[in-house]
């Protein structure tokens, strides 16, 4: 027995969660970042559970860390200066990219800059066709002079991208043997190696998303290890991936893109394992943080995933855990326009300054602030008393807005609460009209920083009954680390219709899955367990031009049994279309396989119940529902297994405030998890 | 209603109107529908004006459009019933036939609350070809079935007869059966989240907030209209042709701007066509189609508006009828689109007038949408396929550079990709890209065209390429900015048998044909020779611009890949003195001098005069003639109109009576 410890890094704090696996104790801790010198903060943190909770290092099993170097890495534009080389006549696949623009209604929508501009993109001859056959052969002159034009241009790596190559990478491996003898010094990426799948701009797109941010997230998991290593932690470190599983971190320094959302994904990890755990299956997980508000579904349990999700202005198209913004979190900031009209977003005070009641400078009244001077926060130290509230600052910024509202200052502040809320609502809806599904028998499941502070209020505009407060809400995604399971996705692009002669290459392209999702788990990973798979396929209707994702059991397509195979699309377009055309033709444009060693789930100990009502720290002061309460400020150390009370309370703990209104019932179930039910 | 619950209100509204899209986007069975996005929702005060619409799906249309005239025309509404009509001279709400409007009242209390409505545009609704448009069609009677405004759904149960009808006359019914069925369930998802507004915001508290929002849009856009100065602003922009080998189509305006209100005066628009390229607006003072331009301005002016009919209140429009902004009926106006993209480009080029320090250049201002219809050698299959929009770049901005290959009032257009395209129709595409030396030059140069060439491989294989323009008149640039280059499209350029199709929209291919496409590229924006040189050099490091161009148009002397400082200012200053600025605020290109050097602003007003005056069934006609007698620049070019139209008038008996 030894200790699992979690890592996740967000925009201000890095989280740990350190689980001593003898007596199923979890120990947390906040530290604040340090982005000058990313990787500091996880070493100090690991002195101070030392420190203070006596972990010796080398007893660490498991040690998995979500990072945000990758993402950060393209949203600060600190990438790699890189090189593209692409086929001749199809130079600008990426200002191109699919025209689509988001901000459709204004004269001034403009692309991002390109993370390789025009000038280092060269296109070169050779020409691969659908069928994978060549129509002209590669141009080796040409990529031996990309080679040297690249690096007199600077660029300190080489992204290969050619037409077809998901379906015949020849060109690309060729392209690279050139490259590597021409410029041995330059890193290279053949974006079919990445993810072979079909369509040009996606592919290309992802490829570079890996190169640009490689060299850094090279050097950071490198040193990362060094240290833990220095420390004494033998354990192999781990990294979390965007698709909700675990890899060595050693991977993590080439398979770039599988892990730049590894904190998201990490969060709804995290989130649907104690979902699981208490046996809530379908829940809205809402991670509310200084900067950011996300909601994800979680369904029969699961996550959701899709591709396609931002990383800064850049679509990444690996498989990732489906999260969608619905705000910018608690420092949102709150203006009054000319007609009077209150306006929450989308301008935010972000991390630095932050809501002026954290006083560091922030002059603009946020969301934070305004839950600050109606009373709901602030009662006991923030964030692992790192964070001072200053509530005198706050009232001084939302008093402005008072007086051009004509308000009180605790109307004010419900006001911008009330606002913030109804647009955060107008998100959510847009993903429930997404997936066609009905918030009436799900269970809200805040967490993060601010998650639990909105998360009551948000339910009650959704019209769900249930919320569900996890123990420790700051450190899901850290959490979600520990319960994840070391996670591959491999991709055959086929696009043929799904008819008897087609059988065998269907046969084919599994058993290829198969044996490459074994060698990713047996050599890459490492892992020895017992393995399983998920098979996917992308499928669609002949003519349509877009792709859904039906799970497949492997044996229909090894016993050729076609009716099961359509029956399972059909389902599927059924669940998400409310259609299906039984007469039309299928066709299957990618196989997909996720290949899974699973990861021995921490066993959280129960906690007997206990008799009687919880015990109110004190009674404070707040504003809910339009008038000043005397609600009870319970401290979440002091509530525990089969307590209950009823709203309008407050609900303190290190790394968040609850803040629970009147007409919601709370119980503590054995997890410590706190149930809120709407009564009437 | 206190502005704080307008707020949340509004924020209610917007959500119930995206429901309603993502519903129907989701549940839609056309790809046609689900690829292009070609359709909206709205939610309707009681009276028929638009109180909210989804910001981030569908098309970009009808912020403004007015249901009041098709709803008033079916009486008693009972609840669960849903009004339809695809009629453009019903009630001017549809804008050809294609598009099938539907409105779905909500009642509370036997009384009419909001309605939950959209459109969505069915790949073919019957008519004289394939998918209903052509811009060779001359009435409306031939653009597909039509039906007047009249109840689809009463009381929950489908008007069969009706539908019967509809399916019998069109080509691909399970498509329009199952859109419909789509669009149904959308409305009856808004009229559940409606229902769930009334709840929660009691019925008077719904009824102040659909006013409310409505007062709130209204009280931006005269915010925006009182921070351009007060004036006239007159501008026209041309169509290529009115048909087939067709003379242009000039659509003129005059916008006065007085306070808080502003008129748009579309007096000087030629003569309804006999092509379907007219813009049904049935003289309506604020026809959403007539204000699309309008949404685009004062969206990019500010952001945060909220777009709904409010907008349109502090605008009046006066149209004449009997023009291409205004036909009579049966005028075929299949191919509005065409037309709308040129009345756009007429609203930005006249309020950049007014501003021209906040307005862009003009955008490429041609979405041309092309189809193949080819065989497949192997399996002797016949293939229809979409393949890509050929969408050009926007104006130079005030201060950055125009998007390239999109962008402007053609941003939501998607693309298909190389490789989807290439697997499923068999066909080679040789280049996609952007087309170098396509932007206007400027301080700040126009977006550039995109470019795109395939070739075929089996013999008769048919491309249609709906919507081309702007082959003639370029996208204007403006305070010193150059005009955009011109699209194009030719059959295998570069080789002896090169042909030159100009607007043409449909061209068979035999096998191993190249056909050649770019759209226009947006217009400059500035002095070409104010721009930085290093800029240049970096256009030309990334093939924006040719080193020969970089010389011509901008000054700027390149030697081995650096700027020449002193042979650039020298040569700048040669340039300069050459040809001094001349203050105009546009340029357009010399395709449009010239054409302007016979039809001068005084010819046209000498033809509006008389057209004026004519019967609606003379004035295409008299029009054609005029421009095959007027052919040179004349002295007195209003006397020349008026002396060819009297010996017309001697020709033609008719005319007289």
């Amino acid at each position: 027995m030894g200790w699992r410890i979690g890592v996740d890094i967000g925009g201000t704090f890095i989280d740990f969660c350190a689980l001593e696996e003898s007596s199923g104790r979890m120990h947390t801790l906040k530290v604040l970042t340090t982005p000058e010198e990313p990787g500091r903060e996880v070493l100090e943190g690991v002195a101070l559970l030392q420190e203070r909770h006596g972990l010796d290092p080398a007893s660490v099993t498991a040690f998995v860390h979500g990072t945000t170097v990758g993402i950060n890495t393209v949203i600060q534009r600190k990438g790699a200066p890189l090189a593209l080389v692409t086929n001749a006549g199809f130079e600008d696949v990426v200002e191109l990219a699919r025209l689509r623009m988001p901000e459709m209604y204004s004269l001034f929508c403009a692309r991002p800059e390109q993370l390789i501009p025009r000038d280092r993109i060269f296109g070169v001859g050779g020409r691969i066709l659908s069928d994978g056959s060549e129509a002209e052969p590669l141009d080796e002159e040409a990529v031996r002079q990309a080679a040297a034009k690249a690096r007199a241009a600077g660029a300190e790596g080489i992204v290969v991208s050619f037409l077809h190559a998901y379906r015949n990478p020849a060109h690309e491996q060729a392209a690279k043997a050139v490259l590597r003898a021409a410029a041995p010094d330059l890193f290279v990426f053949c974006a079919a190696e990445i993810w072979p799948v079909i369509r040009e701009y996606e592919r290309t797109t992802t490829g570079i998303l890996n190169g640009y941010v490689h060299p850094r997230v090279d050097r950071y998991l490198g040193s990362l290890e060094q240290a833990l290593a220095a420390r004494g932690v033998r354990a192999t470190p781990m990294i979390t991936k965007s698709n909700g599983g675990i890899m060595r971190a050693g991977l993590g320094r080439t398979a770039c893109v599988s892990m730049l959302l590894s904190g998201t994904a990490s969060g709804v990890m995290g989130a649907a394992f104690l979902a699981r755990k208490a046996g809530v299956a379908r829940a809205l997980t809402l991670d509310i943080g200084g900067t950011s508000a996300d909601v994800a579904l979680i369904l029969d349990g699961e996550p959701q995933f899709g591709t396609g999700e931002l990383i800064g202005e850049f679509p990444l198209h690996v498989p990732s855990v489906s999260v969608s913004s619905i705000g910018d979190g608690g420092g949102s900031i709150a203006t009054v326009d000319g007609f009077g009209m209150l306006k929450v977003g989308p301008e935010s005070a972000g991390s630095t300054p932050g809501p002026a009641c954290y006083g560091r400078g922030g002059e603009h009244a946020t969301i934070t602030d305004a839950m600050a001077v109606c009373g709901l926060l602030g009662h006991v130290p923030l964030a692992y008393a790192s964070v001072a509230m200053d509530r005198a600052k706050a009232a001084a910024v939302v008093g402005r807005l008072a007086a051009q509202l004509g308000r009180s200052l605790e109307e004010t502040g419900e006001a911008i609460v009330d606002v913030a809320i109804s647009s955060m609502f107008a998100e959510v809806n847009k993903l429930v009209a997404r997936y066609g599904v009905d918030l009436r028998d799900f269970t809200l499941l805040p967490f993060g920083g601010a998650g639990p502070m909105l998360g009551c209020l948000l339910a009650r505009e959704l019209g769900i009954g249930r919320v569900m407060i996890p123990r420790r809400p700051g450190v899901v995604s850290a959490l979600g680390g520990l319960v994840a399971d070391a996670k591959n996705d491999v991709v055959r692009t086929l696009f043929l219709d799904l008819e008897p002669a087609n059988l065998p290459a269907l046969r084919r392209a599994l058993s290829e899955l198969r044996a490459e999702g074994e060698r990713w788990l047996r050599e890459d990973q490492r892992f020895a367990g017992p393995a399983a798979i998920r098979l996917t396929a992308d499928m669609r209707y002949r003519g349509q031009s877009f792709e859904i994702e039906a799970p497949l059991d492997p044996a229909w397509i090894e016993d050729g049994d076609l009716p099961a195979l359509l029956g399972a699309f059909h389902r599927r377009h059924d669940a998400i279309y409310d259609f299906h055309d039984a007469e039309a033709a299928v066709q299957v444009v990618n196989l997909r396989l996720v290949v899974i060693g699973a990861t021995d789930p921490p066993e959280l100990p129960e906690e007997p119940r206990v008799e009687g009502g919880p015990i109110p720290e004190r009674m404070v002061r707040a504003w809910l529902d339009g008038a000043w309460r005397e609600v009870p400020l319970f401290l979440r150390s002091s509530l525990h297994h089969g307590h209950a009370f009823h709203g309008p309370a407050i609900v303190a703990q290190e790394d968040s405030t609850a803040c629970i209104p009147g007409g919601f019932a709370a119980s503590v179930d054995a997890q410590g998890n706190l149930h809120l039910t709407a009564e009437g | 209603m206190d502005k704080v619950t307008l707020q949340v209100f509004a924020n209610h509204a917007r959500a119930a109107a995206e429901n309603m899209a993502y519903t129907l986007y989701r549940t839609a069975h056309s790809t046609f529908v689900k690829e292009t996005e070609d359709f909206t929702v709205q939610i309707l005060e009681p009276g028929g004006t638009v109180a909210a619409v989804p910001m981030d799906f569908g098309a970009t249309w009808y912020p403004g459009i007015d249901y009041s005239a098709a709803i008033g025309m079916i009486g008693d509404y009972e609840p669960g019933d849903i009004g339809f009509t695809n009629d453009p001279y019903s009630g001017y709400l549809a804008t050809h036939v294609p598009d099938l409007h539907m409105w779905k009242p909500i009642f509370e209390d036997g009384e009419i609350l909001a309605w939950a409505c959209g459109h969505i545009h069915n790949t073919d609704m019957g008519g004289a070809v394939p998918a209903s448009l052509s811009r060779s069609l001359t009435e409306v009677h031939q653009e597909g079935i039509r039906f007047p405004p009249m109840k689809m759904v009463r009381r929950g149960e489908v008007n069969e007869e009706a539908l019967r009808v509809m399916l019998l006359n069109v080509r691909k019914p399970e498509q329009n059966l199952g859109d419909l069925k789509a669009f149904t369930g959308a409305l009856n998802t808004g009229e559940r989240k409606l229902r769930a507004m009334v709840r929660k915001f009691g019925v008077d508290g719904f009824r102040a907030g659909l006013a409310g929002v409505l007062d709130y849009a209204e009280h931006q856009a005269r915010e925006v209209l009182r921070s351009i100065p007060d004036g006239e602003y007159s501008f026209s922009d041309y169509c290529d042709e009115d048909g087939p080998d067709g003379n242009p189509v000039r659509l003129a305006l005059r916008l006065v701007i007085k306070g808080d209100e502003a008129v748009l005066d579309f007096t000087g628009t030629d003569p309804q066509l006999t092509s379907a390229l007219n813009v049904p607006t049935g003289s309506h003072p604020r026809h959403t189609l007539l204000l699309v331009g309008v949404f685009y301005v004062l969206y990019t002016l500010n952001p945060q508006i909220l777009l709904n009919a409010g907008l349109t209140r502090p605008f009046t429009c006066i149209v004449p009828e009997g023009t291409a902004l205004n036909p009579r009926f049966p005028a075929a106006v299949g191919m509005r689109s065409l037309t709308c993209a040129r009345l756009r480009s007429l609203i930005f080029g006249t309020f950049g007038l007014a501003i021209p320090e906040r307005m862009p250049a003009a955008p490429a201002g041609s979405s041309s949408i092309m189809n193949v219809m080819t065989t497949d050698n192997r399996t002797q299959r016949s293939v229809l396929a979409a393949i890509n929009p050929i969408v050009g770049g926007g104006g130079g901005m005030p201060t950055r550079d125009g998007t390239n290959g999109s962008g402007a009032d053609s941003a939501y257009l998607k693309n298909t990709p190389v490789e989807i395209t290439e697997t499923e129709v068999p066909i080679r595409i040789l280049r996609y890209g952007l087309m170098p030396d396509t932007g206007g030059a400027g301080r700040w140069r126009g977006g550039l065209a995109t470019a795109l060439d395939f070739t075929v491989f089996a013999p008769n294989s048919r491309v249609t390429a709906r919507n081309r323009d702007r082959c003639r008149f370029r996208p204007w640039g403006i305070l010193g900015g150059k005009a955009g280059a011109p699209s194009d499209f030719v059959l295998n350029p570069g080789t002896a048998r090169e042909k030159v199709l100009g607007n043409i929209d449909l061209v068979t291919m035999d096998p191993g044909d190249v056909l050649h496409i770019h759209s226009p590229g947006g217009g400059g924006r500035g002095d070409p020779l104010a721009r930085e040189p290093a800029r240049v050099l970096l256009d030309v490091k990334r093939g924006y611009v040719s080193a020969a161009a970089a010389q011509r148009d901008y000054g700027v002397v390149l030697r081995d890949g650096a700027v020449d400082e002193a042979g650039t200012e020298a040569l700048r200053a040669a340039l300069r003195a050459a040809c001094p600025a001349n203050g105009a605020h546009f340029d357009f290109g010399p395709e449009r001098e010239a054409h302007e050097r016979v039809w001068t602003a005084e010819g046209y007003a000498a033809m509006t005069e008389i057209m004026t005056a004519l019967p609606t069934h003379w004035r295409f006609f008299v029009k054609t003639r005029l421009f095959a007698m007027l052919k040179d620049p004349a002295a007195d070019s209003a006397a020349a109109v008026r002396h060819a139209f009297g010996r017309l008038r001697e020709d033609y008996p008719g005319l007289a009576a």
